[in-house]
Protein backbone atom coordinates (compact mmCIF):
# COMPACT_ATOMS: atom_id res chain seq x y z
CA UNK A 1 0.00 0.00 0.00
CA UNK A 2 1.17 3.50 -0.76
CA UNK A 3 -0.43 6.87 -0.41
CA UNK A 4 -1.29 6.56 -4.09
CA UNK A 5 -3.81 3.90 -3.13
CA UNK A 6 -5.93 6.57 -1.56
CA UNK A 7 -9.34 5.46 -0.43
CA UNK A 8 -12.02 6.54 -2.84
CA UNK A 9 -15.15 4.43 -2.34
CA UNK A 10 -17.11 3.15 0.61
CA UNK A 11 -17.46 -0.57 1.23
CA UNK A 12 -20.97 -0.43 -0.17
CA UNK A 13 -19.75 1.20 -3.37
CA UNK A 14 -16.99 -1.33 -3.88
CA UNK A 15 -19.43 -4.22 -3.35
CA UNK A 16 -21.92 -2.60 -5.72
CA UNK A 17 -19.20 -2.03 -8.32
CA UNK A 18 -18.17 -5.68 -8.20
CA UNK A 19 -21.77 -6.92 -8.50
CA UNK A 20 -22.59 -4.44 -11.27
CA UNK A 21 -19.45 -5.45 -13.14
CA UNK A 22 -20.28 -9.16 -12.88
CA UNK A 23 -23.86 -8.57 -14.01
CA UNK A 24 -22.85 -6.37 -16.94
CA UNK A 25 -20.26 -8.93 -18.06
CA UNK A 26 -22.93 -11.64 -18.08
CA UNK A 27 -25.19 -9.31 -20.09
CA UNK A 28 -22.37 -8.67 -22.54
CA UNK A 29 -21.41 -12.32 -22.95
CA UNK A 30 -25.02 -13.36 -23.56
CA UNK A 31 -25.96 -10.29 -25.59
CA UNK A 32 -23.00 -10.50 -27.94
CA UNK A 33 -23.34 -14.26 -28.13
CA UNK A 34 -26.73 -13.46 -29.65
CA UNK A 35 -25.73 -10.43 -31.71
CA UNK A 36 -22.60 -11.94 -33.21
CA UNK A 37 -23.99 -15.45 -33.23
CA UNK A 38 -21.85 -16.52 -36.19
CA UNK A 39 -18.55 -15.10 -34.91
CA UNK A 40 -19.23 -15.98 -31.27
CA UNK A 41 -21.20 -19.23 -31.64
CA UNK A 42 -19.05 -20.81 -28.95
CA UNK A 43 -19.94 -18.04 -26.50
CA UNK A 44 -23.67 -18.47 -27.09
CA UNK A 45 -23.25 -22.20 -26.47
CA UNK A 46 -21.31 -21.54 -23.25
CA UNK A 47 -23.95 -19.09 -22.03
CA UNK A 48 -26.84 -21.51 -22.25
CA UNK A 49 -27.13 -22.45 -25.91
CA UNK A 50 -30.06 -21.49 -28.10
CA UNK A 51 -32.54 -22.63 -25.47
CA UNK A 52 -30.96 -20.78 -22.56
CA UNK A 53 -28.92 -17.80 -23.74
CA UNK A 54 -31.91 -15.45 -23.93
CA UNK A 55 -33.13 -16.62 -20.52
CA UNK A 56 -29.70 -15.97 -18.94
CA UNK A 57 -29.64 -12.54 -20.60
CA UNK A 58 -33.06 -11.71 -19.18
CA UNK A 59 -32.18 -12.92 -15.68
CA UNK A 60 -29.06 -10.75 -15.77
CA UNK A 61 -31.21 -7.89 -17.08
CA UNK A 62 -33.57 -8.29 -14.14
CA UNK A 63 -30.50 -8.32 -11.88
CA UNK A 64 -29.29 -5.08 -13.44
CA UNK A 65 -32.61 -3.37 -12.84
CA UNK A 66 -32.62 -4.61 -9.23
CA UNK A 67 -29.11 -3.19 -8.75
CA UNK A 68 -30.11 0.15 -10.27
CA UNK A 69 -33.20 0.45 -8.08
CA UNK A 70 -31.17 -0.54 -4.99
CA UNK A 71 -28.55 2.08 -5.80
CA UNK A 72 -31.07 4.87 -6.38
CA UNK A 73 -32.75 4.09 -3.05
CA UNK A 74 -29.36 4.06 -1.32
CA UNK A 75 -28.42 7.40 -2.84
CA UNK A 76 -31.63 8.94 -1.56
CA UNK A 77 -31.94 7.51 1.96
CA UNK A 78 -28.34 7.58 3.23
CA UNK A 79 -26.29 10.69 4.11
CA UNK A 80 -23.26 9.20 2.34
CA UNK A 81 -25.39 8.58 -0.73
CA UNK A 82 -26.62 12.15 -0.76
CA UNK A 83 -23.08 13.47 -0.34
CA UNK A 84 -21.90 11.16 -3.15
CA UNK A 85 -24.61 12.65 -5.32
CA UNK A 86 -23.11 16.09 -4.68
CA UNK A 87 -19.67 14.68 -5.47
CA UNK A 88 -20.66 13.66 -9.01
CA UNK A 89 -22.20 16.98 -9.98
CA UNK A 90 -20.22 18.75 -12.68
CA UNK A 91 -18.64 21.99 -11.46
CA UNK A 92 -17.01 25.01 -13.05
CA UNK A 93 -13.64 23.58 -11.99
CA UNK A 94 -14.33 20.46 -14.04
CA UNK A 95 -14.84 22.57 -17.16
CA UNK A 96 -11.62 24.42 -16.35
CA UNK A 97 -9.87 21.06 -15.88
CA UNK A 98 -11.04 19.90 -19.30
CA UNK A 99 -9.73 23.06 -20.94
CA UNK A 100 -6.46 22.88 -19.00
CA UNK A 101 -6.00 19.23 -20.03
CA UNK A 102 -6.28 20.20 -23.68
CA UNK A 103 -3.73 22.95 -23.11
CA UNK A 104 -1.52 20.45 -21.21
CA UNK A 105 -1.63 18.06 -24.16
CA UNK A 106 -0.68 20.90 -26.48
CA UNK A 107 2.20 21.88 -24.22
CA UNK A 108 0.63 25.21 -23.21
CA UNK A 109 0.11 24.33 -19.53
CA UNK A 110 2.73 23.23 -17.02
CA UNK A 111 0.52 20.93 -14.98
CA UNK A 112 -2.90 19.36 -14.87
CA UNK A 113 -5.78 20.91 -12.98
CA UNK A 114 -6.58 19.41 -9.51
CA UNK A 115 -9.94 18.27 -10.92
CA UNK A 116 -8.04 16.08 -13.39
CA UNK A 117 -5.81 14.47 -10.76
CA UNK A 118 -6.64 11.05 -9.39
CA UNK A 119 -3.76 10.48 -7.03
CA UNK A 120 -1.47 13.44 -7.09
CA UNK A 121 -0.78 13.27 -3.41
CA UNK A 122 -2.63 16.56 -3.14
CA UNK A 123 -4.60 17.52 -0.09
CA UNK A 124 -8.16 16.26 0.18
CA UNK A 125 -9.62 19.73 -0.04
CA UNK A 126 -7.78 20.44 -3.30
CA UNK A 127 -8.34 17.18 -5.11
CA UNK A 128 -12.01 16.18 -5.46
CA UNK A 129 -13.28 12.63 -4.95
CA UNK A 130 -13.88 12.24 -8.67
CA UNK A 131 -12.02 13.81 -11.55
CA UNK A 132 -14.04 15.23 -14.40
CA UNK A 133 -13.18 12.02 -16.27
CA UNK A 134 -14.50 9.92 -13.38
CA UNK A 135 -17.70 11.96 -13.36
CA UNK A 136 -17.99 11.42 -17.12
CA UNK A 137 -17.69 7.66 -16.63
CA UNK A 138 -20.47 7.75 -14.01
CA UNK A 139 -22.71 9.87 -16.29
CA UNK A 140 -22.10 7.86 -19.44
CA UNK A 141 -22.56 4.44 -17.80
CA UNK A 142 -25.66 5.64 -15.92
CA UNK A 143 -27.35 6.95 -19.08
CA UNK A 144 -26.36 3.88 -21.09
CA UNK A 145 -27.56 1.40 -18.46
CA UNK A 146 -30.84 3.28 -18.00
CA UNK A 147 -31.59 3.37 -21.73
CA UNK A 148 -30.53 -0.25 -22.19
CA UNK A 149 -32.79 -1.31 -19.30
CA UNK A 150 -35.79 0.60 -20.66
CA UNK A 151 -35.37 -0.65 -24.22
CA UNK A 152 -34.67 -4.16 -22.94
CA UNK A 153 -37.88 -4.17 -20.90
CA UNK A 154 -39.86 -2.95 -23.90
CA UNK A 155 -38.40 -5.72 -26.04
CA UNK A 156 -39.11 -8.27 -23.30
CA UNK A 157 -42.73 -7.22 -22.89
CA UNK A 158 -44.67 -8.03 -26.02
CA UNK A 159 -47.89 -6.58 -24.69
CA UNK A 160 -46.77 -3.62 -22.62
CA UNK A 161 -46.51 -1.15 -25.46
CA UNK A 162 -48.33 -3.11 -28.13
CA UNK A 163 -50.15 -0.10 -29.54
CA UNK A 164 -46.94 1.64 -30.53
CA UNK A 165 -44.65 -1.37 -30.66
CA UNK A 166 -46.58 -3.66 -33.00
CA UNK A 167 -45.36 -1.98 -36.11
CA UNK A 168 -42.47 -3.01 -38.25
CA UNK A 169 -40.77 0.35 -37.82
CA UNK A 170 -41.08 0.29 -34.04
CA UNK A 171 -39.82 -3.30 -33.79
CA UNK A 172 -36.80 -2.47 -35.91
CA UNK A 173 -36.20 0.75 -34.00
CA UNK A 174 -36.10 -1.08 -30.65
CA UNK A 175 -33.80 -3.75 -32.02
CA UNK A 176 -31.41 -1.23 -33.56
CA UNK A 177 -31.45 1.03 -30.51
CA UNK A 178 -30.83 -1.71 -27.95
CA UNK A 179 -28.19 -3.42 -30.06
CA UNK A 180 -26.22 -0.36 -31.07
CA UNK A 181 -26.37 1.17 -27.59
CA UNK A 182 -24.93 -2.09 -26.29
CA UNK A 183 -22.09 -1.79 -28.77
CA UNK A 184 -21.42 1.79 -27.71
CA UNK A 185 -21.32 0.68 -24.09
CA UNK A 186 -19.04 -2.29 -24.68
CA UNK A 187 -16.54 0.00 -26.38
CA UNK A 188 -16.55 2.16 -23.24
CA UNK A 189 -16.18 -0.87 -21.00
CA UNK A 190 -13.19 -2.12 -23.00
CA UNK A 191 -11.55 1.27 -22.55
CA UNK A 192 -12.50 1.23 -18.83
CA UNK A 193 -10.80 -2.16 -18.43
CA UNK A 194 -7.65 -0.93 -20.13
CA UNK A 195 -7.64 2.37 -18.27
CA UNK A 196 -7.89 0.84 -14.79
CA UNK A 197 -5.93 -2.33 -15.37
CA UNK A 198 -2.79 -1.00 -16.98
CA UNK A 199 -1.88 2.20 -15.19
CA UNK A 200 1.87 2.03 -14.46
CA UNK A 201 1.38 2.86 -10.78
CA UNK A 202 -1.27 0.21 -10.18
CA UNK A 203 -0.70 -2.51 -12.79
CA UNK A 204 -2.31 -5.04 -13.00
CA UNK A 205 -5.28 -3.38 -11.28
CA UNK A 206 -6.26 -0.12 -9.61
CA UNK A 207 -7.59 -1.30 -6.24
CA UNK A 208 -9.54 1.87 -5.46
CA UNK A 209 -12.81 0.39 -6.73
CA UNK A 210 -12.29 -2.85 -4.81
CA UNK A 211 -10.73 -1.88 -1.47
CA UNK A 212 -12.95 0.47 0.55
CA UNK A 213 -11.48 3.66 1.91
CA UNK A 214 -12.12 2.46 5.47
CA UNK A 215 -9.34 -0.09 4.93
CA UNK A 216 -6.76 2.28 3.46
CA UNK A 217 -4.24 3.60 6.00
CA UNK A 218 -3.64 7.32 5.75
CA UNK A 219 -0.22 8.73 6.45
CA UNK A 220 0.14 12.37 7.33
CA UNK A 221 3.57 12.03 8.93
CA UNK A 222 5.29 13.37 5.85
CA UNK A 223 8.17 10.93 6.27
CA UNK A 224 7.57 9.50 2.80
CA UNK A 225 7.18 6.02 4.13
CA UNK A 226 4.09 5.56 1.96
CA UNK A 227 5.24 7.65 -0.98
CA UNK A 228 5.75 7.11 -4.69
CA UNK A 229 9.38 6.16 -4.14
CA UNK A 230 8.14 2.83 -2.78
CA UNK A 231 6.73 1.94 -6.19
CA UNK A 232 8.53 -0.19 -8.71
CA UNK A 233 7.36 -0.50 -12.30
CA UNK A 234 6.57 -4.13 -12.98
CA UNK A 235 8.99 -5.61 -15.52
CA UNK A 236 6.08 -7.00 -17.55
CA UNK A 237 4.14 -3.72 -17.67
CA UNK A 238 5.60 -2.48 -20.96
CA UNK A 239 4.88 -5.45 -23.15
CA UNK A 240 1.62 -6.48 -21.47
CA UNK A 241 0.24 -2.95 -21.74
CA UNK A 242 1.29 -2.69 -25.37
CA UNK A 243 -0.35 -6.01 -26.22
CA UNK A 244 -3.52 -5.19 -24.27
CA UNK A 245 -3.66 -1.72 -25.81
CA UNK A 246 -3.52 -3.23 -29.29
CA UNK A 247 -6.11 -5.89 -28.41
CA UNK A 248 -8.41 -3.24 -26.91
CA UNK A 249 -8.23 -1.10 -30.04
CA UNK A 250 -8.81 -4.14 -32.29
CA UNK A 251 -11.73 -5.24 -30.10
CA UNK A 252 -13.38 -1.82 -30.08
CA UNK A 253 -12.99 -1.34 -33.84
CA UNK A 254 -14.18 -4.89 -34.62
CA UNK A 255 -17.29 -4.58 -32.47
CA UNK A 256 -18.13 -1.24 -34.07
CA UNK A 257 -17.54 -2.42 -37.64
CA UNK A 258 -19.22 -5.77 -36.98
CA UNK A 259 -22.35 -4.10 -35.62
CA UNK A 260 -22.65 -1.97 -38.75
CA UNK A 261 -21.90 -4.67 -41.31
CA UNK A 262 -23.44 -7.73 -39.66
CA UNK A 263 -26.69 -8.11 -41.58
CA UNK A 264 -29.91 -8.67 -39.66
CA UNK A 265 -28.96 -7.53 -36.19
CA UNK A 266 -28.72 -4.98 -34.79
CA UNK A 267 -29.11 -3.26 -38.13
CA UNK A 268 -32.07 -4.58 -40.16
CA UNK A 269 -31.39 -5.85 -43.66
CA UNK A 270 -32.90 -2.77 -45.30
CA UNK A 271 -30.61 -0.42 -43.42
CA UNK A 272 -27.40 -2.41 -43.39
CA UNK A 273 -24.36 -0.87 -45.04
CA UNK A 274 -22.38 -4.00 -45.84
CA UNK A 275 -24.18 -7.21 -45.05
CA UNK A 276 -23.36 -10.69 -46.17
CA UNK A 277 -21.20 -13.21 -44.39
CA UNK A 278 -18.57 -11.83 -42.08
CA UNK A 279 -14.94 -12.29 -42.94
CA UNK A 280 -12.34 -14.27 -41.03
CA UNK A 281 -10.67 -11.03 -39.93
CA UNK A 282 -13.93 -9.75 -38.48
CA UNK A 283 -14.43 -13.03 -36.63
CA UNK A 284 -10.92 -12.83 -35.16
CA UNK A 285 -11.40 -9.15 -34.24
CA UNK A 286 -14.72 -9.71 -32.47
CA UNK A 287 -13.27 -12.67 -30.58
CA UNK A 288 -10.35 -10.44 -29.53
CA UNK A 289 -12.92 -7.96 -28.21
CA UNK A 290 -14.51 -10.71 -26.13
CA UNK A 291 -11.05 -11.66 -24.87
CA UNK A 292 -10.58 -8.09 -23.63
CA UNK A 293 -13.92 -8.37 -21.81
CA UNK A 294 -12.79 -11.70 -20.38
CA UNK A 295 -9.62 -10.02 -19.07
CA UNK A 296 -11.94 -7.45 -17.50
CA UNK A 297 -13.98 -10.00 -15.57
CA UNK A 298 -10.77 -11.74 -14.44
CA UNK A 299 -9.35 -8.41 -13.21
CA UNK A 300 -12.63 -7.69 -11.44
CA UNK A 301 -12.38 -11.01 -9.62
CA UNK A 302 -8.70 -10.27 -8.88
CA UNK A 303 -9.77 -6.98 -7.30
CA UNK A 304 -11.96 -8.87 -4.88
CA UNK A 305 -9.09 -11.27 -4.16
CA UNK A 306 -6.88 -8.26 -3.37
CA UNK A 307 -9.43 -6.97 -0.89
CA UNK A 308 -9.65 -10.33 0.86
CA UNK A 309 -5.87 -10.57 1.06
CA UNK A 310 -5.61 -7.04 2.43
CA UNK A 311 -8.30 -7.76 5.00
CA UNK A 312 -6.29 -10.79 6.15
CA UNK A 313 -3.10 -8.74 6.31
CA UNK A 314 -4.80 -6.05 8.38
CA UNK A 315 -6.16 -8.71 10.74
CA UNK A 316 -2.71 -10.23 11.03
CA UNK A 317 -1.13 -6.85 11.82
CA UNK A 318 -3.76 -6.21 14.44
CA UNK A 319 -2.94 -9.54 16.04
CA UNK A 320 0.73 -8.65 16.03
CA UNK A 321 -0.08 -5.33 17.72
CA UNK A 322 0.77 -3.13 14.75
CA UNK A 323 -2.10 -0.79 15.42
CA UNK A 324 -2.07 2.23 13.16
CA UNK A 325 -4.31 5.15 14.04
CA UNK A 326 -6.42 6.81 11.40
CA UNK A 327 -4.02 9.75 11.39
CA UNK A 328 -1.04 7.50 10.92
CA UNK A 329 0.11 7.85 14.52
CA UNK A 330 1.45 5.06 16.69
CA UNK A 331 0.23 4.23 20.20
CA UNK A 332 3.74 5.10 21.43
CA UNK A 333 3.32 8.69 20.24
CA UNK A 334 0.86 9.42 23.06
CA UNK B 1 -72.20 -23.54 -73.37
CA UNK B 2 -73.96 -23.08 -70.06
CA UNK B 3 -73.29 -20.22 -67.72
CA UNK B 4 -71.61 -22.59 -65.26
CA UNK B 5 -69.22 -23.82 -67.92
CA UNK B 6 -68.39 -20.25 -68.87
CA UNK B 7 -67.67 -19.49 -65.20
CA UNK B 8 -65.39 -22.50 -64.93
CA UNK B 9 -63.41 -21.19 -67.86
CA UNK B 10 -63.16 -17.75 -66.37
CA UNK B 11 -62.20 -18.65 -62.81
CA UNK B 12 -59.01 -20.56 -62.18
CA UNK B 13 -58.13 -22.91 -59.33
CA UNK B 14 -56.57 -21.63 -56.16
CA UNK B 15 -53.33 -23.45 -56.86
CA UNK B 16 -52.00 -22.23 -60.20
CA UNK B 17 -48.29 -22.79 -59.92
CA UNK B 18 -46.01 -24.38 -57.30
CA UNK B 19 -42.31 -24.62 -56.52
CA UNK B 20 -39.63 -21.98 -56.91
CA UNK B 21 -40.98 -18.43 -56.93
CA UNK B 22 -44.50 -19.45 -55.92
CA UNK B 23 -46.37 -16.99 -53.70
CA UNK B 24 -49.40 -17.51 -51.45
CA UNK B 25 -52.09 -14.88 -51.01
CA UNK B 26 -55.69 -14.73 -49.73
CA UNK B 27 -58.75 -13.72 -51.74
CA UNK B 28 -60.87 -12.49 -48.84
CA UNK B 29 -64.02 -12.18 -50.99
CA UNK B 30 -63.93 -15.96 -51.49
CA UNK B 31 -63.26 -16.98 -47.88
CA UNK B 32 -66.30 -18.31 -46.08
CA UNK B 33 -64.61 -19.00 -42.74
CA UNK B 34 -65.20 -22.74 -42.97
CA UNK B 35 -61.93 -23.66 -41.29
CA UNK B 36 -61.02 -26.23 -43.93
CA UNK B 37 -57.56 -24.73 -44.37
CA UNK B 38 -56.86 -24.93 -40.63
CA UNK B 39 -57.92 -28.57 -40.48
CA UNK B 40 -55.92 -29.46 -43.60
CA UNK B 41 -52.79 -27.86 -42.21
CA UNK B 42 -53.10 -29.49 -38.81
CA UNK B 43 -53.80 -32.88 -40.37
CA UNK B 44 -50.94 -32.66 -42.85
CA UNK B 45 -48.28 -31.44 -40.44
CA UNK B 46 -49.61 -32.87 -37.19
CA UNK B 47 -49.87 -29.40 -35.66
CA UNK B 48 -50.86 -29.59 -32.01
CA UNK B 49 -53.90 -28.08 -30.34
CA UNK B 50 -51.95 -25.12 -28.96
CA UNK B 51 -50.99 -23.82 -32.37
CA UNK B 52 -52.34 -22.85 -35.76
CA UNK B 53 -49.97 -22.27 -38.64
CA UNK B 54 -52.90 -20.76 -40.50
CA UNK B 55 -55.86 -19.11 -38.85
CA UNK B 56 -58.88 -17.25 -40.13
CA UNK B 57 -59.28 -13.77 -38.74
CA UNK B 58 -62.88 -12.59 -38.97
CA UNK B 59 -63.59 -8.90 -38.56
CA UNK B 60 -66.92 -7.15 -38.00
CA UNK B 61 -68.52 -10.52 -37.38
CA UNK B 62 -72.27 -10.56 -38.03
CA UNK B 63 -72.30 -7.04 -39.42
CA UNK B 64 -73.60 -6.06 -42.82
CA UNK B 65 -71.47 -4.09 -45.17
CA UNK B 66 -72.43 -0.61 -46.27
CA UNK B 67 -74.70 -0.67 -49.26
CA UNK B 68 -72.98 -1.82 -52.43
CA UNK B 69 -69.87 -3.16 -50.66
CA UNK B 70 -71.03 -6.61 -49.60
CA UNK B 71 -68.63 -8.37 -51.96
CA UNK B 72 -66.09 -5.59 -52.27
CA UNK B 73 -64.32 -5.46 -48.92
CA UNK B 74 -61.13 -3.93 -50.28
CA UNK B 75 -62.96 -1.12 -52.07
CA UNK B 76 -64.99 -0.51 -48.92
CA UNK B 77 -61.80 0.02 -46.91
CA UNK B 78 -60.35 2.22 -49.63
CA UNK B 79 -63.43 4.41 -49.63
CA UNK B 80 -63.85 4.54 -45.88
CA UNK B 81 -67.01 2.42 -45.89
CA UNK B 82 -67.70 -0.60 -43.70
CA UNK B 83 -66.80 -3.88 -45.46
CA UNK B 84 -69.06 -5.84 -43.12
CA UNK B 85 -68.12 -9.33 -41.96
CA UNK B 86 -64.84 -10.24 -43.65
CA UNK B 87 -62.71 -13.33 -43.15
CA UNK B 88 -58.99 -13.32 -43.89
CA UNK B 89 -56.89 -16.50 -43.97
CA UNK B 90 -53.77 -15.37 -42.09
CA UNK B 91 -50.54 -17.28 -42.45
CA UNK B 92 -46.92 -16.72 -43.47
CA UNK B 93 -46.97 -15.09 -46.90
CA UNK B 94 -43.24 -15.76 -47.42
CA UNK B 95 -42.69 -12.07 -47.98
CA UNK B 96 -40.24 -10.66 -50.47
CA UNK B 97 -39.13 -8.08 -47.90
CA UNK B 98 -39.69 -10.30 -44.87
CA UNK B 99 -39.45 -8.17 -41.72
CA UNK B 100 -38.99 -11.28 -39.59
CA UNK B 101 -35.80 -12.14 -41.49
CA UNK B 102 -34.73 -8.55 -41.12
CA UNK B 103 -34.89 -8.47 -37.33
CA UNK B 104 -33.83 -12.03 -36.45
CA UNK B 105 -30.68 -11.58 -34.32
CA UNK B 106 -29.37 -15.10 -34.84
CA UNK B 107 -30.11 -15.56 -38.56
CA UNK B 108 -32.52 -18.34 -37.70
CA UNK B 109 -34.95 -16.95 -40.28
CA UNK B 110 -33.77 -16.85 -43.87
CA UNK B 111 -35.29 -15.94 -47.21
CA UNK B 112 -34.15 -18.79 -49.43
CA UNK B 113 -33.26 -18.41 -53.09
CA UNK B 114 -36.34 -20.38 -54.07
CA UNK B 115 -38.51 -17.76 -52.34
CA UNK B 116 -39.50 -19.67 -49.20
CA UNK B 117 -38.96 -18.07 -45.80
CA UNK B 118 -37.61 -20.76 -43.49
CA UNK B 119 -37.05 -20.90 -39.75
CA UNK B 120 -34.02 -22.95 -38.76
CA UNK B 121 -35.10 -24.53 -35.49
CA UNK B 122 -31.62 -25.24 -34.20
CA UNK B 123 -30.69 -21.54 -34.31
CA UNK B 124 -33.87 -19.99 -32.92
CA UNK B 125 -33.47 -18.59 -29.38
CA UNK B 126 -37.13 -17.64 -28.94
CA UNK B 127 -36.51 -13.89 -28.61
CA UNK B 128 -39.79 -13.16 -30.42
CA UNK B 129 -38.45 -10.19 -32.39
CA UNK B 130 -40.07 -11.81 -35.43
CA UNK B 131 -43.41 -11.73 -33.64
CA UNK B 132 -43.07 -8.00 -33.19
CA UNK B 133 -41.92 -7.44 -36.74
CA UNK B 134 -44.44 -9.58 -38.67
CA UNK B 135 -47.56 -7.61 -39.67
CA UNK B 136 -49.52 -10.83 -40.27
CA UNK B 137 -49.09 -12.67 -36.98
CA UNK B 138 -47.40 -15.61 -38.66
CA UNK B 139 -44.77 -16.51 -36.03
CA UNK B 140 -46.13 -18.99 -33.50
CA UNK B 141 -44.55 -20.06 -30.24
CA UNK B 142 -46.17 -23.35 -29.27
CA UNK B 143 -43.63 -23.99 -26.50
CA UNK B 144 -44.01 -20.57 -24.89
CA UNK B 145 -45.96 -22.01 -21.96
CA UNK B 146 -43.44 -24.74 -21.23
CA UNK B 147 -40.92 -24.62 -18.39
CA UNK B 148 -38.25 -21.97 -18.60
CA UNK B 149 -39.80 -20.36 -21.68
CA UNK B 150 -42.84 -19.42 -19.62
CA UNK B 151 -40.78 -18.20 -16.65
CA UNK B 152 -38.44 -16.01 -18.70
CA UNK B 153 -40.83 -15.15 -21.54
CA UNK B 154 -38.43 -16.44 -24.14
CA UNK B 155 -41.10 -18.19 -26.23
CA UNK B 156 -39.27 -21.42 -27.05
CA UNK B 157 -38.66 -22.20 -30.71
CA UNK B 158 -40.66 -20.30 -33.33
CA UNK B 159 -42.89 -22.23 -35.70
CA UNK B 160 -44.83 -21.00 -38.70
CA UNK B 161 -46.43 -21.92 -42.01
CA UNK B 162 -43.89 -23.44 -44.39
CA UNK B 163 -46.16 -23.02 -47.45
CA UNK B 164 -45.82 -26.82 -47.59
CA UNK B 165 -42.41 -26.56 -49.23
CA UNK B 166 -41.95 -30.34 -49.24
CA UNK B 167 -45.29 -30.83 -50.98
CA UNK B 168 -44.42 -28.18 -53.53
CA UNK B 169 -41.13 -29.91 -54.29
CA UNK B 170 -43.17 -32.87 -55.59
CA UNK B 171 -45.63 -30.72 -57.53
CA UNK B 172 -48.43 -30.50 -54.96
CA UNK B 173 -49.96 -27.29 -53.68
CA UNK B 174 -50.01 -26.25 -50.03
CA UNK B 175 -52.50 -28.36 -48.05
CA UNK B 176 -54.57 -25.32 -47.06
CA UNK B 177 -54.95 -24.12 -50.64
CA UNK B 178 -55.67 -27.58 -52.02
CA UNK B 179 -58.35 -28.10 -49.36
CA UNK B 180 -60.06 -24.71 -49.71
CA UNK B 181 -63.55 -25.29 -51.06
CA UNK B 182 -63.87 -21.77 -52.45
CA UNK B 183 -60.29 -21.35 -53.72
CA UNK B 184 -59.77 -18.44 -51.37
CA UNK B 185 -56.06 -19.19 -50.99
CA UNK B 186 -54.22 -18.42 -54.21
CA UNK B 187 -50.85 -19.97 -55.02
CA UNK B 188 -48.73 -18.96 -58.00
CA UNK B 189 -46.42 -16.18 -59.05
CA UNK B 190 -47.41 -12.57 -58.38
CA UNK B 191 -48.70 -12.01 -61.92
CA UNK B 192 -50.85 -15.16 -61.86
CA UNK B 193 -52.38 -14.20 -58.50
CA UNK B 194 -53.05 -10.65 -59.68
CA UNK B 195 -54.68 -11.90 -62.92
CA UNK B 196 -56.84 -14.40 -61.05
CA UNK B 197 -58.06 -11.76 -58.62
CA UNK B 198 -58.82 -9.43 -61.48
CA UNK B 199 -60.88 -12.13 -63.17
CA UNK B 200 -62.83 -12.59 -59.97
CA UNK B 201 -63.35 -8.88 -59.48
CA UNK B 202 -61.46 -9.05 -56.20
CA UNK B 203 -58.74 -6.77 -54.92
CA UNK B 204 -56.03 -7.21 -52.30
CA UNK B 205 -57.35 -6.62 -48.80
CA UNK B 206 -54.01 -5.33 -47.52
CA UNK B 207 -52.74 -1.77 -47.74
CA UNK B 208 -49.89 -0.64 -49.99
CA UNK B 209 -47.27 -0.98 -47.23
CA UNK B 210 -48.24 -4.60 -46.55
CA UNK B 211 -48.35 -5.37 -50.29
CA UNK B 212 -44.84 -3.98 -50.68
CA UNK B 213 -43.66 -6.18 -47.82
CA UNK B 214 -45.24 -9.30 -49.33
CA UNK B 215 -44.48 -8.82 -53.02
CA UNK B 216 -41.69 -6.25 -53.11
CA UNK B 217 -41.39 -4.68 -56.54
CA UNK B 218 -44.02 -7.08 -57.88
CA UNK B 219 -46.69 -5.34 -55.77
CA UNK B 220 -47.22 -3.22 -58.89
CA UNK B 221 -48.91 -6.23 -60.56
CA UNK B 222 -51.95 -5.55 -58.37
CA UNK B 223 -52.36 -1.88 -59.29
Amino acid sequence: MTSLDHGKFTRMTTTFHALLGLDVFILFFTGYGIMFNDELWWLAELMGGTAGVAAVHRVAGAGLIALIVFWIVLMVITPTGRSNFREILLTREDIEAMIQDVKFMLGRADERHPNALQFAGGKADEVPLLTYIGKGVVYIFSVELTLLSISGLLIWSKTGVMEVYATRTAAMAFVVFHGLLGVIMVMGIMFHIFEHGFHPAFYPLEPKAFIPRSMIPEDHSGNGEWGIEKLELSPSWHWVTTVMGVLTVIGIVSFLVGSIFDEGYPVPRELVIGGGPTSLLMTIGINIGVFVLFVGIVLSMYGNVLRVRWEKELAQRQEEGETVAADGGEPSDD
Amino acid sequence: MSTNEQNREVLGQGVMNVGEGARIFPDVEACIDCGGCVVACKRTWDVGPQEQRISISTMLEGQEADEGFNHRSSQALAEGASPGETSIPMQCYHCENAPCVSVCPVDSLIKKENGFVEVRDDLCIGCQYCLSACPFGAPQFPDSNDGSAQVFGTGGTMDKCTMCEERQHVGKGPACAEECATDAILVGDAAEIADEMEKRGSAPFFNDQAMEIIFGEEAGEFS
